[in-house]
């Protein structure tokens, strides 16, 4: 039985759409069976940088939870279909599926104004699980702790909390490290995001460490290339020798290595 | 010959630490010339051949820059030495003085140099001495600052207090160029370090804390919804039936 993985952080911002379609990426590429689900419905954006647009893009996670279709006809195979860049390039056969958020202002404020079935969305995530044989089901998540995301963080095998070094990313974190405890989540994983680089990497991952009591996966710096490339590509997979990417795979392997 | 002109010539670094016969000599040798405001010395290019020292009045040390501009490198007042290593090598003069003030020089011309040589041998030993022991001196701080580098690089700037005081004691002989070398050079190593201290002072800043009172009601408010207790029984459940499944 696959893993649910939850990547989620407390406030927006941190990078977590990004890390989330690397981290999937990085692992797919050891040969597991990976697919993301984008439940971040209010903002959704992962999609962008898989090259997915409103046209290429077909039906989508609020079709389902409108019941108007199933979950497997949501998901996209980005191994065979969004091949079209220089990094995702590397993905192509690879097993790699992404379910995306309506990007349709109208099926958003609808999402927004009536609410989902939360329940609805937990039998489409362990149905994903099955028919398509995963390894992995990564939940890109909504920041904050609205009911959507403590259903996420309730039903996750490995949650991944990103933070920046800040005081209100602190703050916020330990609130949803909290949380995560009192939900029993198996597997709580902490990855710092946009460290500037004179800072003292190891000493924040200490810090940030023993103030959770923890495991910090990876300290990532701030990536301003990153920011440069806009989101059209996986980073990681297009600069694999870049400090950004390293520590990622880093994080990546954090993932695999849990049992 | 006065003991004011033996003085002014000993300043040259030169002559630093000549017995004082040879000082004597050496001033039997210096012709006084003056310079009114505006008038050249000598011009940047001209064959060195004389070494000057100043007596009175301030002179400009200028040089051009590719557009023909006038740069001002340096001013020279009373008792500074020009030259004087001109006398040895004859290089050509690598910039030209012009006078602010009226001024009075003592010269002391390299073929008068050469002949006080002739007839003082011991002189021209003496001289050697003094560039041989100036060689050590520079060569010593050189592999120093080399040394002192590799050290910077390496992030470690416990060498600074050391040198503190011998840096100190440089200054007050600006004279020598290593010693300035030195002096500079510390000067750098503080003001890294300086920068280096402050960004690790702003690192220091960044110490996170957690208040722990509104951690502890935000978690609180968050865990005591009818919605939340459903929560934590539902995934126990939903854990339960997928360990079942395997």
């Amino acid at each position: 039985m696959g893993k649910i993985v939850s990547i989620h952080s407390f406030r927006g911002g941190t990078g977590k759409s990004n890390t989330t379609a690397n981290l999937a990426s990085q692992v797919a590429l050891h040969g597991k069976r990976v697919a993301i689900v984008d439940t971040d419905i209010q903002s959704p954006g992962i999609h962008v940088l898989f090259g997915l647009d409103e046209k290429k893009m077909g039906k989508t996670l609020n079709d389902f939870l409108h019941r108007k279709c199933e979950i497997k006809d949501v998901a996209f195979s980005v191994g065979e279909f969004a091949t079209d860049s220089e990094g995702r390039a590397k993905l192509a056969g690879v097993n790699l599926w992404l379910v995306p958020s309506s990007i349709r202002g109208r099926e958003i404020s609808d999402v927004l104004r009536n609410g989902y079935d939360v329940n609805l969305l937990n039998e489409g995530l362990q149905t994903l699980l099955k028919v398509l044989d995963l390894d992995y089901l990564f939940i890109d998540t909504h920041p904050g702790l609205n009911e959507e995301t403590l259903l996420s963080i309730a039903i996750s095998d490995v949650l991944i909390l990103i933070l920046r070094p800040d005081q209100q990313d602190f703050q916020g974190t330990a609130v949803t490290v909290d949380i995560a405890r009192s939900l029993d989540v198996p597997n709580l994983v902490l990855m710092v995001n946009k460290a500037l680089m004179r800072y003292d990497f190891e000493d924040i991952r200490k810090q940030v460490s023993e103030k959770f009591n923890a495991p910090v996966a990876g300290v990532l710096p701030l990536n301003e290339d990153l920011a440069d490339m806009g989101s059209v590509d996986i980073f990681s997979l297009r600069y694999p020798d870049h400090p950004w990417s390293k520590a990622l795979r880093g994080v990546a392997e954090a993932i695999l290595a849990i049992e | 010959m006065s003991d004011e002109m033996i003085l002014n010539l000993k300043k040259a670094v030169l002559f630093q630490g000549l017995p004082g016969s040879l000082l004597e000599a050496l001033a039997e040798k210096v012709i006084k010339a003056h310079l009114e405001p505006g008038q050249a010395l000598f011009h940047k290019g001209d064959a060195g051949d004389a070494l000057y020292v100043i007596d009175n009045g301030r002179v400009r040390i200028v040089s051009e820059n590719a557009n023909g501009e006038q740069l001002v490198l340096n001013e020279c007042g009373p008792g500074e030495v020009i030259g004087d290593m001109s006398l040895i090598d004859q290089e050509p003069r690598s910039a030209s003085v012009i006078a602010i003030t009226a001024v009075e020089l003592l010269q002391l011309k390299r073929d008068d140099f050469l002949e006080v040589l002739k007839v003082q041998p011991s002189l021209a030993l003496d001289i050697m001495r003094r560039f041989s022991a100036r060689l050590r001196f520079n060569t010593t701080y050189i592999e120093k600052a080399i040394d002192w580098s590799k050290q910077i690089a390496k992030g470690d700037y416990s060498f600074v207090d050391q040198i503190k005081a011998v840096s100190e004691e440089a200054v007050l002989s600006n004279e020598d160029k290593a010693s300035q070398l030195l002096s500079a050079f510390f000067q750098l190593v503080q003001g890294v370090k300086g920068r280096e201290d402050d960004l690790k002072q702003q690192l220091q800043k960044l110490t996170l804390e957690i208040d722990e009172a509104r951690r502890k009601q935000e978690f609180e408010e968050l865990t005591s919804t009818d919605f939340y207790a459903n929560l934590k029984a539902q995934a126990a459940k939903i854990r339960q039936q997928r360990q079942d499944n395997q």
